[in-house]
């Protein structure tokens, strides 16, 4: 019992001395341009940016046929036509500072 | 910078070939990469250098091979792991290089203190698996399980690395007055 007790403490011990001798020696290492002699070793490879707005025009398309058959892009129509014209004039006014207020969050928030 | 980061810059290279991508990953791994080999290859920086840049070219070649079972830092310590190896298994010289040989290779090439002498005599206690499973261990704060992943070989293996290796340095260390 005793002796398995010295060997746990041991055992803890060692380890302890092992993370703080690793802990003291360990570095970490700049840079210095490292990254960019990697990148630039790189081979080329195509650019693949063009599924992204495939993909975007199939989504539009999509959303407007079913928004068209089910008349709901009608209704939206109808509706944004009821509003005063000085609400509408309010509303392009406020966009781009309530989209640059959200931008800002979301960079602050590292998304 | 979390493992959510690795995984949407990762499919930003495999789906859209974003190199932009890469280059971030790159640069949040290119210190624990080197460290890692300039261990290994007892401060050697120069090859620690090479065979980071190797590593890092190699991962962007089979990002495709990467499935996301293993954290992306695991799959880049496993091609590190494969690298060196492969380089030591070319390079049979540099495993019988003159100790006194290295020690004045790197007091000429680098910026060395004691200190960091101290850690490469340590190391050098142990047979290299030994080494390569304490230094992920201790240095790299890998688990048991990713050395395991790392190194592919049994966990079972890996305990039995990991407990020769302390043995060996508690006893060097004690000697060296590090447990005082």
């Amino acid at each position: 019992m005793f002796t398995s007790h010295k060997l746990v403490m041991e055992t803890k011990d060692t380890d302890k001395l092992l993370k703080d001798f690793f802990g003291e020696h360990k570095q970490e290492i700049h840079d210095n341009g490292f990254t960019r002699r990697v990148m630039r070793k790189l081979p080329e490879q195509a650019d693949r940016s063009w599924i992204v707005w495939c993909f975007a025009f199939v989504g539009m398309m999509l959303s407007l046929m079913l928004g068209f058959s089910s008349g709901s892009i009608q209704t939206a129509i109808n509706y944004i036509l009821q509003i005063p014209v000085y609400y509408l004039i309010g509303v392009v006014f406020c966009f781009p500072l309530v989209s640059t207020a959200g931008l800002l969050l979301a960079q602050n928030r590292h998304f | 910078m979390s493992k959510t980061d690795d995984i949407r810059w990762v499919t930003q290279l495999t789906l859209l070939g974003d190199k932009s991508a890469f280059d971030k990953l790159t640069c949040k791994y290119q210190s624990p990469i080197r460290r890692f080999f300039l261990n290994l290859t007892m401060g050697d920086a120069p090859l620690s250098d090479d065979l980071a840049q190797e590593t890092f070219i190699k991962a962007y070649l089979n990002i495709d091979a990467f499935k996301g079972i293993s954290g992306f830092s695991t799959w880049l310590y496993r091609i590190a792991y494969n690298v060196f190896y492969d380089s030591v298994r070319a390079q049979k010289h540099y495993a019988d290089l003159d100790e006194h040989v290295i020690d004045c290779q790197h007091q000429t090439q680098n910026d060395f203190s004691a200190e960091k002498l101290d850690i490469y005599k340590a190391i050098k206690q142990l047979r290299r698996e030994e080494q390569t499973a304490v230094l992920l261990f201790y240095m790299e704060d890998r688990t048991q399980n990713e050395i395991a992943r790392i190194m592919n070989c049994p966990l079972g293996t890996v305990k039995t690395y990991l407990l020769k290796g302390k043995e060996k340095l508690s006893v060097y260390l004690t000697q060296a007055g590090y447990g005082n």
